[in-house]
């Protein structure tokens, strides 16, 4: 059975100081179920990632510490060692180098030190390894671009969303909080505001 | 006996008339020469040398004790510690010792996840009244519900006893790491077989049993009996393990692939072959290129002459160049309402290679099944041969052994084997698809000419044995059966001499020159395969088990459990095992040489005329 008790301790501490780590976790959706979160982390600064902020979505199997966390990318992200197509990870810790002791917050620090320094020679995705080996500028392009289209709109005309929002009643402050949750999605902030 | 002293005087004949082919028409003194020769050739050995034993269940702990003891005395570790690093290194006492050498103790234990505890920091150990907080609940336990590895890593027992739950059922109880971020340490079996059989008595079953069984699933030296409903036993090798073995299920293989004992086809080669005969790929191919299918029935049709409308036997009309339905009008340039961009491969050539590849293949096919199918006929034999006997056996005659009958009934069925198994091996030495790149067509041809000269000379001797075999000797006069006794054991013996030969020169002539040639084969016994024998053991497998279990930490002791291991448990072969010598375990077989041992393993002597063995000579 799934440590329910250790999950909500995680998502407590993880959250705590997620303005420095950059990375936060919290319910996929407004049932409170907790073997299905919605991870976030921002890209590192000096990468081709820096100013997005990307979404993982994250499923905790029921052996949970034991058995590692599912992880994929919801954001876009052009990267060796993450799937351009479905956001797949490729990532050690996530698979046989799981230890019942990391903790989510410790996974998706290693994710954000993934972006940061990429391992192409054991690569998810073909395609991006290859450019990053062969063209390492044009690489550097593109994983910029991506992150410019898929990883930021969620913050362009936010304003808009929370005026939208306040439109239909919600108070203002709360409604900024919860977008900031869920990363800027209208919808899901939507949901969690009626939720409660 | 006259026939003896033929032997003995003759011990100075020279072994150069090796043509081995043997007419039945030569002279007596002729035929007595080549039994001599049998004799001598019969003190050489070969090479390649194996033993095999065969490990029950209820010897399994048994089997492994040995490799244990010796990590154990050398290393100065407890049995547990050994079996860690004996299953990360797949059993390889000598590979430890060698990385022993290389890398030293410590580098040894910690790529393998074996640390010693320090029994210093042990004392620094918190009042037992004192909570802590476990790392992976975060929950505050009591410091008696806690414990520590010897990697110095301590969690709460319930997150341990989970952690090991779900290694357990994910299959990998023979490396349980520490629950420890990048920690490489094994966990302690002891702690594990405690927390968990406290929860789940039968997972720790499980966990036992997969640790018992790690002697043979990791390790290159042991593997199951590939016996269909399965025998329950394992085989162990020593020495050459490229060889072919039986176990005491009946049942013979190839130790290495796992399949039936099919040398002197490599494995590669025999994979190809059985591969090849069940989805008579070369039929296919042939039909691919020659046939096409009717549009309507779909059967394969064979454009046997004339134009290019064909009829299939349904009726229907089809052209045979796009393979469309057409009408029957036409003439011999087109066909009415009907056109196709004729685009014209050389089908002509693909064609004639295509039937060449396929006639090669049957050619070589029909003679492996020809012999296989005697072989299965002739297995008929030995209870008809049985009768013969009895009834010979019981005629007033001065001849009473008849056990050169049974003894050449045996040389048949090995040699039939060579020869079946020769078919395919020649089909792929002598073929496109392994070597093509690695012989001159000339070095081919040579080749081909030497192997089939004496593939051809197996055959004839062979039969000519077979044929002898099937007389029916229970009903000749006692000079009639001494003609035949004598035909009998020579052909036995040229036929042992040709298969030797057949096998010395794959080795040496067709596959050695070979640079990228990996096949290894399995050398030829006289004879037979090599039958392994049981390692008998002196305790039942719920003692062994027990015994397991109540192996405590540091307790190396448990040496003193009687194991007789049949004068096969040769170990010994350790250079620098001197120390283990002293274990008494079977040190008096030590340094036999293999011959006694294969000899008492089978029933019969299939090169020795029986004379000489009646008379002890051997």
């Amino acid at each position: 059975m799934l440590d329910v008790s250790r999950v909500q301790k995680e998502l407590a501490d993880c959250n705590k100081d997620k303005a420095i780590s950059g990375v936060s976790i919290d319910l996929h959706g407004g049932d409170g179920d907790l073997s299905h979160l919605a991870g976030t982390i921002s890209g590192p600064v000096g990468t081709p990632y820096e100013g997005g902020t990307f979404r993982i979505d994250v499923r905790l199997p029921s052996g949970y510490p034991f058995e590692p966390p599912k992880m994929q990318f919801v954001t876009k992200v052009w990267h060796p060692n993450i799937s351009s197509q479905n956001g797949a990870i490729c990532l050690d810790i996530l698979k046989d180098q799981w230890s019942p002791a990391l903790t989510l917050k410790t996974a998706l620090l290693s994710l954000q030190a993934l972006l940061s320094a990429p391992e192409p020679d054991d690569p998810q995705d073909a395609v991006v390894a290859q450019q990053y080996l062969r063209d390492y500028p044009m690489f550097v392009a593109t994983a910029r671009y991506w992150t410019e289209t898929f990883a930021k709109r969620a913050s362009v005309g936010i304003e808009e969303k929370v005026q939208k929002l306040v439109e239909m009643g919600f108070p203002e402050a709360l409604v900024r909080s919860t977008l900031d949750s869920v990363n800027g999605d209208e919808n899901m902030a939507l949901e969690k505001l009626c939720s409660g | 006996m006259a026939e003896e002293e033929d032997y003995a005087s003759s011990s100075d004949m020279e072994e150069e008339d090796m043509s081995g082919f043997y007419l039945s028409d030569r002279e007596e003194d002729v035929l007595e020469e080549t039994v001599l020769q049998g004799l001598e050739s019969q003190c050489e050995e070969d090479c390649h040398w194996s033993v095999s034993s065969v490990i029950t269940k209820e010897s399994l702990l048994a089997a492994q004790k040995e490799d244990l003891r010796k990590v154990m005395e050398l290393l100065a570790l407890s049995e547990q510690h050994a079996r860690t690093l004996l299953i990360y290194y797949r059993w390889d006492v000598e590979r430890i010792f060698e990385l022993l050498e290389q890398k030293g103790k410590e580098r040894l234990f910690s790529e393998a996840g074996v640390t010693i505890i320090d029994k210093n920091r042990a004392t620094d150990l918190l009042n037992s009244s004192q909570s802590v907080n476990c790392n992976i609940c975060f929950e505050d336990v009591s410091q008696n519900a806690v414990t520590e590895m010897d990697c110095g890593h301590s969690y709460c027992n319930d997150c341990w006893t989970e952690h090991f739950i779900v290694k357990i059922n994910d299959g990998q109880s023979r490396r349980i790491r520490c629950m420890a971020p990048k920690c490489n340490a094994v966990c302690d079996e002891a702690i594990v077989r405690t927390l968990v059989s406290a929860r789940h008595p039968d997972i720790a079953d499980r966990f036992d049993r997969f640790l018992l069984e790690s002697y043979i699933e990791d390790n290159n030296k042991v593997k199951w009996c590939p016996s269909i409903p399965h025998c329950g036993n394992a085989i162990r090798v020593e020495g050459d393990i490229c060889c072919e073995v039986e176990c005491t299920c009946g049942i013979q293989f190839c130790f290495s692939c796992l399949s039936e004992a099919h040398s002197p086809c490599s494995c590669q080669m025999w994979e190809l072959w059985t591969k090849k005969c069940q989805d008579e790929s070369e039929t296919v191919n042939w039909m691919t290129v020659n046939t096409k299918p009717c549009p309507k029935c779909h059967k394969p049709v064979e454009k046997n002459g004339g134009c290019n409308l064909v009829a299939c036997i349904c009726g229907q009309a089809f052209c045979w160049l796009c393979g469309g339905a057409t009408g029957r009008d036409h003439t011999w340039s087109n066909i009415a309402g009907h056109s196709c961009g004729r685009f014209k491969e050389d089908i002509a050539k693909r064609t004639e290679r295509a039937r060449r590849d396929l006639y090669r293949y049957m050619h070589y096919h029909n003679r492996y099944k020809a012999h296989t199918d005697s072989l299965n006929q002739e297995s008929n034999l030995k209870e008809s041969i049985q009768e013969k006997i009895s009834v010979s056996e019981s005629k007033q005659s001065k001849i009473k052994d008849y056990s050169w009958v049974t003894n050449g009934l045996y040389r048949l069925f090995r040699s039939r084997r060579v020869l079946s198994y020769s078919y395919p091996f020649a089909f792929y030495m002598f073929g496109d698809e392994l070597f093509k790149d690695e012989m001159t067509p000339q070095e081919r041809d040579l080749k081909q000419n030497l192997f089939e000269d004496q593939q051809q000379q197996l055959e004839a001797n062979v039969e000519k044995l077979s044929m002898f075999l099937e007389k029916e000797f229970q009903t000749f006069s006692d000079d009639e059966v001494m003609h035949t006794m004598s035909h009998v054991i020579n052909l036995s013996d040229v036929v042992d001499k040709l298969c030797k030969q057949m096998y010395q020169c794959i080795e040496n002539e067709l596959l050695y020159p070979l640079q990228r040639a990996t096949h290894n084969i399995a050398p030829y016994k006289s004879k037979g395969l090599e039958r392994a024998t049981e390692l008998s053991v002196c305790w039942d497998s719920d003692q062994s088990l027990r015994s397991m279990k109540n192996n405590n930490e540091g307790s190396c002791a448990r040496w003193d459990l009687t194991v007789n291991v049949n004068g096969r448990h040769s170990g010994s072969r350790f250079p620098g095992s001197s120390s283990s010598d002293e274990s008494g375990c079977s040190s008096s077989t030590r340094k036999r040489p293999r011959r006694d041992v294969a000899g008492g393993a089978a029933p019969f002597d299939l090169n020795m005329p029986p004379e000489v063995i009646d008379n002890g000579r051997y």
